[in-house]
């Protein structure tokens, strides 16, 4: 109270400096608005629970509809959403986080979960898990659907979303071909060949419709490729890039996705190289066949008049793997109700919860899902099927991947895809220093 | 009879005239002291550590500093951030005056709409525009490259090319230029007729008039609008943020950006307060040999003393 | 008028000169243009190749989806108090301010004019988080103080701005003034303010259209949904794996709207406003 008081008074000797530099009586009339954010919660009322997202637009329905259930069954408890959209979020809850006041909840990334929780930005959930009065049972889940959200055999974050990748195709096109549709556990070849029979060149050497649209020099996506080969970008201790980045199968794979795009040409080249898909639009104006990426898009696909939608499995390389990409919710190590955030947590993330996500995305529990009847489903069935071919994400080794190996392999892809004669032994060798480097200095600051 | 009291009076009034001065501006002295003097110190001893944000700041020494010289990216934003501001300043410098000489256009039929037109894509805020001309310089789709088409070029992949991307962005720039010829135009606007009704007096076409009136008269405002965008360049942060995110082959990695990386997404906001530094030397260093510059080419009719 | 006027040149020079003035309006009407044509489009015609001006059919619907999928209202309110009273601060100060470098000399004078610049040199994130402690010591989180209480202690763009005005001006009016006997004050309200309302009026909607489009400190500061401004509600349209392209263009454009208004009414007072001759005397 008595800082706010210093500042009004401080204000009112601006207010007489300026009054006294202009002598006009009456002439200035300053409005300070000042409203009060209250720090301490008086008895007996409402505890206010922060959950910051990063979800935007239409997203927050689900959020806010789960909200309004918890809010009836826990009078006690009032829920403020605080969401962000797009690349800011994680400034902003950063710099909540730096200064001591971040959301009681917070929604984070898969690929940021070993660094904020190495350092202590999360709580341990297992204990609250197991507790008498408001226990969440982990089986309930999907399989691998809770494992980004674990860090050293401890539960910090329980699942939001997720996404596996998975092939997209319009019907339309194969049938204007006579192609038969693709089938689950095809192979890279015959993903190739179909690729090749669906692009169509104009008299004029133009092509006019792409076999498949790729992803660009998508770097977490490209994870698919080097599992399927066999390989793996890092050792399992985390520490090595040698012998792995540069491995033959990562070599492989590399030239595989590089000749879609420039031996092959089954791939139109990348629109705008700003991370996500690579900003082409041929799938969704019906002149590319097919199409590689994780499921947000679809439900604008299924709109879509230029598509007749078909979900087929990922090809299969030298095995069958697949990547997940998800989000979860953790509970902050500075929250100051974290019992509260518990109660509101496990019914967020549990099987409440999963009854209003499933009209949004893919469920994470699993009696949801087959009681809605999407196990079945021959689209959303795919999708949960890949969950069976999961390969683990590269950052689980390394709190370091994203400042370490993922911008020197994002170099590695964008190189090979703008240029046809890339060398990408060289390319990868040069990827596999530059990321090893950066990873010894910031071992040996740690 | 002496009009002007100023110089060489006693030392009494111009103890008045300082202690005036500081009565003035002690607002700012004020705001200097809450709002900027703490956490600018703040961000210079943080140049000194190792911090993630989400753990306490570790002290470093010098060790951020010293990493620059290795540091690859380094060099490369500073490359860019300089070559796109040496592209782009001396655009702006006249490109704002063009327009400014176009809006100042009173003779012409709906100048006040022109005016507006020159000026609505800085009202337009900065995602939404920038994510405009992301569809324009579209290779595929794009208007420039299926304008280009129908006429039977083909035109270069902008945002998606290293070697062109740069370029983009800095054409995407010049839309902005309605903010800069606005000063501009308050500028031309300031100068006083009778210079130009003497001028023509004396046989000037309108060329020379421009040249011995118009642009001495319009050095302050010139001066102004080349140090803020000396300033404001080299802070170049949205469109690359939004349009290409540094790439591709960071070819559009501008210094901020690359700051901004640095402290909210690698989790080093020591190294980036240390980055903050040494941008802040730089641009310090240009601005004093601009301000310096000044006493030779700026004019003020107000006698600046 | 600034320049000798063309009219008593031939009438051909103006015609050439309207074409020119206007072409270049018709270039910078090109983006806005897509914009308007992308808003009344379904999202999946809008990368359409080749690239259709015309949507068919037009989607009025999207504007009223878009403005109401959040409260487009609140937010417009709420930037428009937060300029208005960041308008009001800058006004204030700035002038006196701008006035002092200007005008008044006194030891330091330059150097804190250099210190003044100087605070535009380093770059915001850096600088972000110490003044969100700050900020969060003084209790102002989740209120427009963050936002607006600088603008009372002079913000450097200003200060420069009318730095430079304020020395264009010859000191004919004030020497008059002074040996009138006229104090400081008078003379800043009586002589300066009437010349300066063309560079005030260009604070002012600089500062409007400055204040409509910030993004980062609302960004940080305002936490709670329902203080959220016109950006914040814009990128909102962003989510990290697709972008809801068409409402983002009607909401864009929607909410571009007051400032696009209040320049076209206001060019009267800063343009074609009080022009600054010695004339009258």
């Amino acid at each position: 109270m008595t800082k706010r008081l210093s500042m009004l008074l401080l204000f009112g000797l601006l207010t007489v400096l300026l009054i006294s530099c202009t002598a006009q009586p009456g002439g200035l009339v300053q409005q300070v608005v000042v409203t009060a954010t209250p720090t301490v919660r008086p008895e007996g009322a409402k505890t206010v629970l922060r959950v910051g997202t990063g979800d935007s637009g239409e997203g927050l329905t689900p959020h806010l509809k789960i909200i309004e259930q918890f809010e009836a069954a826990n009078p006690d408890i009032q829920v403020q959403l605080e969401p962000v959209g797009s690349g800011d979020y994680y400034a902003r809850i950063l710099t909540q986080i730096a200064a001591g006041d971040p959301p009681d909840l917070l929604q984070i990334g898969d690929d940021a979960v070993p660094m904020f929780v190495d350092k202590g930005a999360f709580v341990a959930l297992d204990e609250y898990m197991a507790s008498a009065q408001y226990p969440l049972d982990a089986s309930i889940y999907l399989p691998g659907v809770q494992d980004p959200g674990q860090w050293n055999d401890k539960q910090y974050l329980l699942p939001k979303d997720f996404s596996p990748l998975a092939v997209y195709y319009n019907k339309k096109l194969f049938d204007a071909a006579g192609l038969p549709y693709p089938q689950d556990g095809w192979t890279w070849q015959e993903f190739l060949d179909t690729a090749q029979k669906l692009t169509k060149t104009d008299a004029g050497g133009k092509t006019v419709q792409w076999g498949v649209q790729l992803p660009a020099a998508w770097t977490t996506g490209f994870e698919y490729w080097v599992a399927a080969a066999g390989g793996s970008l890092i050792s399992e201790d985390g520490k090595q890039f040698a012998g792995f980045m540069d491995s033959p199968a990562v070599q492989e794979a590399v030239q595989f996705y590089a000749d879609l795009y420039n031996k092959h040409k089954v791939a139109p080249p990348p629109a705008d190289m700003n991370a996500f898909g690579g900003g082409n639009s041929e799938f969704d104006n019906g002149a590319a066949a097919m199409r590689i990426f994780g499921r947000w898009p679809q439900a604008g696909m299924k709109d879509n008049p230029n598509i007749d939608l078909g979900v087929v499995g990922m090809p299969v390389g030298k095995q069958r793997a697949n990547v997940l990409f998800w989000g979860g919710f953790g509970l902050s190590e500075l929250s100051k109700d974290k019992e509260a955030a518990w109660r509101f947590l496990r019914f967020y993330s549990g099987a409440e919860g999963a009854e209003v996500w499933k009209d949004w995305a893919l469920p994470t529990v699993s009696a949801v899902a087959d009681s809605s009847g999407l196990s079945t489903d021959p689209i959303e069935g795919v999708w949960l099927n890949e969950l069976n071919y999961l390969a683990p994400r590269a950052y689980v080794y390394t709190p370091f991947w994203g400042q370490t190996a993922d911008p020197a392999l994002r170099r590695v892809l964008e190189s090979v895809i703008l240029d046809p004669n890339a060398d990408t032994a060289a390319l990868l060798t040069t990827a596999t220093q530059d990321a090893q480097t950066a990873l010894d200095d910031l071992l040996a600051q740690q | 009879m002496q009009l002007d009291s100023r110089p060489r009076r006693p030392n009494r009034l111009a103890r008045r005239e300082a202690i005036t001065f500081y009565l003035c501006i002690s607002p700012w002295i004020l705001g200097f002291l809450i709002f900027t003097l703490g956490p600018v110190a703040a961000s210079f001893g943080l140049s000194f550590t190792r911090w993630d944000l989400l753990s306490p700041p570790v002290f470093t020494g010098l060790r951020n500093y010293t990493h620059m010289r290795d540091d690859k990216l380094f060099w490369q934003s500073l490359s860019v951030t300089v070559r796109y501001t040496l592209m782009y300043v001396p655009t702006e410098l006249v490109g704002g005056l063009l327009l400014a000489l176009l809006m100042n256009q009173a003779g012409v039929r709906g100048i006040r709409a022109v005016r507006t037109i020159y000026y609505l894509p800085t009202v337009i805020s900065g995602v939404a525009f920038v994510v405009v001309w992301m569809w324009i310089f579209n290779p595929q789709a794009g208007l420039i490259n299926a304008t280009l088409a129908r006429v039977g070029i083909e035109g270069p992949r902008w945002l998606a090319d290293p070697n062109t991307a740069l370029t983009a962005l800095w054409m995407m720039s010049l839309w902005g230029l309605g903010r800069t010829a606005i000063i501009y135009l308050a500028g031309l606007k300031a100068i006083p007729p009778e210079l130009y009704e003497a001028a023509e007096m004396d046989g000037a076409g309108s060329w020379p008039s421009f040249v011995y009136v118009t642009l001495p008269m319009l050095t302050p405002t010139i001066f102004f609008n080349l140090v803020l965008s000396i300033i404001a360049t080299f802070q170049t942060f949205t469109s690359a943020f939004v349009a290409t995110n540094g790439g591709p082959l960071d070819s559009t990695l501008f210094f901020v950006l690359y700051l901004y990386r640095k402290a909210f997404q690698e989790f080093q906001m020591g190294y980036a307060a240390a980055l903050a530094w040494v941008l802040f030397l730089v641009i310090l260093v240009l601005t004093l040999l601009v301000v310096r510059s000044g006493q030779w080419w700026v004019y003020y009719e107000g006698e600046k003393r | 008028m600034a320049r000798p006027t063309l009219r008593r040149r031939v009438p051909l020079r103006r015609w050439l000169l309207t074409g020119l003035v206007w072409g270049v309006a018709i270039l910078f009407l090109i983006p806005f243009l897509w914009m308007i044509s992308s808003s009344l489009k379904p999202n999946y015609q809008i990368f359409a190749v080749p690239p259709q001006w015309i949507p068919n059919p037009p989607r009025w619907e999207n504007y009223g989806e878009a403005l109401t999928t959040l409260p487009f209202g609140r937010y417009m309110i709420n930037t428009a108090v937060i300029a208005i009273v960041t308008i009001i601060g800058h006004l204030l100060s700035c002038t006196i301010i701008a006035y002092a470098f200007a005008r008044l000399r006194a030891p330091g004078r330059d150097f804190l004019f250099l210190v003044v610049l100087a605070t535009m040199m380093l770059p915001y994130p850096v600088t972000m988080v110490p003044l969100y402690v700050l900020f969060k010591q003084l209790g102002w989180i989740n209120t427009i103080l963050p936002l607006t209480a600088p603008a009372y202690v002079g913000s450097a763009f200003y200060i420069f701005l009318l730095r430079q005005f304020f020395l264009t001006i010859p000191r004919d009016f004030e020497d008059a003034a002074v040996i009138d006997g006229a104090n400081i004050v008078q003379i800043l309200w009586l002589v300066i303010l009437p010349l300066a309302l063309p560079a005030l009026a260009t604070v002012a909607i600089f500062t409007f259209q400055a204040s409509w489009n910030d993004f980062l400190a609302p960004l940080i500061y305002l936490q709670k949904p329902d203080m959220y401004t016109v950006t914040l509600g814009l990128q909102f349209f962003r989510s990290t794996f697709t972008t809801n392209w068409a409402y983002l263009m009607a909401a864009s454009l929607v909410t571009a709207l007051p400032v696009i208004v209040v320049f076209f009414v206001a060019q009267r007072f800063f343009i074609e406003g009080i022009t600054l001759s010695g004339v009258k005397g």
